[in-house]
C-alpha cells in the first residue's frame, strides 16, 4: 500500500542549553546540517535525540518546530515510542496532524508484556494513523523493555495494512533473516531498515534503508556505506563498515551509560568538530575530562574522518 | 601452523544412535562419508546437534576416531572438546591430537557465567595443552549468560596463542561480529570466523569464511549452491538459498536436534532416536516434516539414502 521508501534516514541529536532546555536555535543548524549532508529523510526525536529525556509537551514541540523548519525539504518520520499505548497513540495522531510522512514506534518501553499485548500496542498505534506508513522498531540488545520477535512482526503484518516495514537496531542476523524470509511472502513490499549504522548485513538480507545517528559526525562515511549497500557491493563495503564500527565503538565506550547509548560520546565529538550541541540531558552523564580526552584522541587517530565536515 | 583455508558450508554430523540408544559407530561412519562425498569442505563433530553433552567421554573419543579414519584426510576434521569439566576437555584434546584430528573447537568454561578472565585462563590452558590449531566457540546469550568472546578477549588470545586460528561465532550480531572480525583479521590474516549454523548471508560480507551446518544432512546441494552464490556475489540466489535454509532451520530448532533426525528419516538416512532429556521426533512430527520438505522442494531435489 505504501510507496514511501525512506532510504538513508538521519536521526539527529537534540541540542540542549546549559540550563538543560532545548536549544532551538542550534536545532535549526542541526537540521540544516543533516539535510545539506545527505539525509534523504529525518527520523526524530529518536533515542539518539534523547526522546526519553523529553517530556510529552517537549516531544510534540520539538517535532512541530522541526517540521516547521524543514518545510518539506525531506520527509519526516515521527518517533512516538512510549510505555503506555494511549500516550503513544496521541503522539502519533499529533505527528500525523503536523504532516509527518510516517510514524515509527518501538514495542512498549519498560514493560515486558505478553507477545499478544505487544502486538496489540503496535496495532493500536498503527490503526490510529489509518493509512499513514507505520514502521516498527526492534531496539538494541542492550536496551531495557521488550523486544520484537519474528512472530510479533508477522502478527502485526497480518493486522496492519499500513505496516511499511521493520527498523532493526537489534542487529540480530536471525531476526532480520526470519522477518524477511517469513514476512515478505505476507507483504511483498515489506521493508527492512537497518537501525544503527550497520547496513551490510541488513542489506545483504534485502534491506533497503538505514537509520543513522553517526551521520551527525561522519555524514560522508555514512553516505558511502549506504551507497555501496544500495549497489549491492556488500563485500566491498566491509572496509567502510569497519571504519564505522571503529567510530561507533569509540563513542559507545565513552561515558557512563550502562546501555552503551553513546549519547555522551556523540555530543563530546560533535563539540570537538565545531558543532556544539551541549551535553546530554540528565540523567545521562556528560563525558568526564579524562574519558573525553581519550575519546578525542581515538577520533583523531581515525584517518577516515579527516574529510568529514567541521563546523556547521 | 598448517593453513587449512577453512571455507564454505562445513558439515557438523549428527550422532546416529541404535534403537536402544547406544552409539551407532557404523551409522556414524556412513554419516561422515555421506557429508564428504556431498561436498563438505570440513567435518566438525560432536557439536550440540550431535548431542555432545549426552555422549560419554569414551563415546566421544570413539566417534572422533571413526571421523578421522572415515574422512581419511579428504577434508579437515575438527573435534569439539567442550565438556562440563575442563579436565575432560583436556583429555579429549590430547586424544584428538594423538589420533590425527586436524583442529579443536572449544568453549570453556562451559555451562556457567564465566568472567572474561576465567574464559581467557581456560582457553589458554587448553590451547597450550595441544599442538593442534584451536577454534573457540563464541556463544553469548542475553543478560551476560553464556560464554562470550569479546573483541578484546579475542585480541588477547591471539596475542597469547600462536595456534588460535579461528572462531565459531554464534553472536549472530552485526556489531559484535564486526568488532571481532575488525580486530582479529588485522592481527592474524586468515583467522577463520565461522558462523554457527547457517545464518551466513548476513555474516559473509563482514568477513565470515563459512558456517557449520545443520541443514547439510538434509540438503547438501542447497548448502553448496548457497556458498557458491556468496562467492559469486550473486545476492539474488544467495537470498533465495538463505531464506530456504532459514525455513529449514526454523523447523529444526524446535526440539533440536530431534526434528533434524526426524527429517533425515524422510531423506532415507535414518539415524535413530535422540537421547533423553531431548525428545525423539514422534510419527506425527516426522509426517509434518515430510510435508514441509516437500513444500520446500527438498524432498524432490536432494540426495536420498546414503
Amino acid at each position: 500500500m505504501t510507496k514511501f521508501k525512506p532510504g538513508l534516514v538521519h536521526t539527529p541529536v537534540t541540542p540542549f542549553k546549559n540550563d538543560n532546555s532545548v536549544d532551538y536555535a542550534t536545532y535549526t543548524k542541526v537540521i540544516d546540517f543533516h539535510i545539506r549532508n545527505g539525509a534523504e529523510a529525518l527520523a526524530l526525536p529518536m533515542p539518539s535525540g534523547e526522546d526519553m529525556s523529553l517530556t510529552d509537551p517537549e516531544l510534540r514541540e520539538v517535532l512541530k518546530f522541526a517540521m516547521g523548519h524543514i518545510k518539506g525539504r525531506v520527509p519526516v518520520i515521527a518517533h512516538v515510542s512510549d510505555a503506555g499505548t494511549s500516550i503513544a497513540i496521541e503522539r502519533a495522531l499529533h505527528a500525523q496532524s503536523l504532516g509527518a510522512s510516517a510514524v515509527v514506534s518501538h514495542p512498549p518501553y519498560f514493560w515486558h508484556p505478553k507477545p499478544s499485548m505487544v502486538v496489540e500496542h503496535l496495532v493500536r498505534i498503527g490503526t490510529a494513523i489509518k493509512t499513514l506508513p507505520f514502521f516498527i522498531m526492534n531496539p538494541p540488545v542492550e536496551s531495557v523493555g521488550t523486544t520484537l520477535s519474528t512472530d510479533i512482526v508477522l502478527d502485526v503484518i497480518g493486522r496492519l495494512p499500513n505496516l511499511a516495514g521493520v527498523v532493526d537496531a537489534s542487529l540480530d542476523f536471525v531476526f532480520m533473516e526470519e522477518v524477511m524470509c517469513n514476512g515478505r511472502p505476507l507483504r511483498p513490499d515489506l521493508q527492512l531498515i537497518a537501525g544503527g549504522d550497520f547496513m551490510v548485513s541488513a542489506g545483504a538480507l534485502g534491506g533497503t534503508g538505514m537509520f543513522s545517528s553517526l551521520s551527525a559526525i561522519a555524514p560522508k562515511l555514512v553516505r558511502s556505506l549506504f551507497d555501496m549497500c544500495k549497489m549491492e557491493q556488500f563485500v566491498e563495503a566491509r572496509g567502510v563498515q569497519e571504519n564505522i564500527g571503529a567510530l561507533n565503538h569509540a563513542i559507545k565506550a565513552a561515558g557512563s551509560s550502562g546501555l552503551g547509548d553513546g549519547l555522551a560520546g556523540t555530543k563530546a565529538v560533535l563539540a570537538s568538530m565545531g558543532r556544539d550541541c551541549g551535553a546530554p540531558r540528565p540523567p545521562v552523564r556528560r563525558a568526564g575530562e579524562i574519558e573525553r580526552g581519550r575519546l578525542l584522541e581515538a577520533i583523531a587517530a581515525m584517518p577516515f574522518l579527516k574529510d568529514e565536515p567541521r563546523g556547521w | 601452523m598448517k593453513n587449512f583455508n577453512l571455507h564454505g558450508v562445513m558439515q557438523a554430523p549428527v550422532t546416529p544412535l541404535k534403537d536402544d540408544f547406544s552409539f551407532d559407530g557404523d551409522g556414524f561412519a556412513k554419516m561422515v562419508d555421506f557429508h564428504v562425498r556431498n561436498g563438505a569442505p570440513a567435518i566438525a563433530w560432536p557439536h550440540h546437534k550431535a548431542e555432545s553433552l549426552n555422549l560419554t567421554i569414551a563415546e566421544r573419543k570413539l566417534g572422533a576416531e571413526i571421523a578421522v579414519k572415515t574422512v581419511a584426510k579428504r577434508v579437515p576434521v575438527s573435534i569439539f572438546v567442550g565438556t562440563l569439566s575442563e579436565e575432560d576437555s583436556l583429555d579429549i584434546a590430547r586424544h584428538a591430537q594423538k589420533i590425527g584430528a586436524d583442529m579443536l573447537l572449544t568453549i570453556s568454561p562451559y555451562c556457567r557465567r564465566p568472567s572474561q578472565e576465567e574464559i581467557f585462563d581456560s582457553i589458554v590452558r587448553i590451547g597450550t595443552h595441544t599442538e593442534l590449531p584451536v577454534l573457540t566457540y563464541n556463544s553469548p546469550w542475553r543478560n551476560g549468560e553464556g560464554v562470550e568472546f569479546t573483541a578484546e578477549l579475542t585480541k588477547r588470545l591471539i596475542d597469547r596463542l600462536p595456534n588460535y586460528i579461528g572462531m565459531k561465532d554464534a553472536s549472530f550480531h552485526s556489531e559484535k561480529f564486526l568488532e571481532i572480525s575488525r580486530v582479529a583479521l588485522k592481527m592474524r590474516p586468515g583467522f577463520s570466523i565461522i558462523q554457527g549454523v547457517e545464518h551466513l548471508l548476513a555474516a559473509y560480507p563482514l568477513g565470515a569464511c563459512g558456517s557449520f551446518s545443520s541443514s547439510g544432512a538434509i540438503a547438501p546441494n542447497l548448502c553448496n549452491k548457497f556458498y557458491a552464490s556468496l562467492v559469486a556475489k550473486d545476492w539474488v540466489t544467495a537470498r533465495e538459498c538463505q531464506f530456504k535454509i532459514s525455513r529449514l532451520w526454523r523447523l529444526f530448532k524446535e526440539q533440536y536436534p530431534s526434528s533434524l533426525k526426524g527429517a533425515m528419516i524422510m531423506m532415507g538416512r535414518s539415524v535413530g532416536p535422540t537421547r533423553s532429556p531431548l525428545p525423539t521426533a514422534t510419527k506425527e512430527r516426522v509426517e509434518f516434516l515430510r510435508k514441509q520438505l516437500e513444500e520446500l522442494n527438498i524432498l524432490q531435489t536432494e540426495p536420498h539414502g546414503w
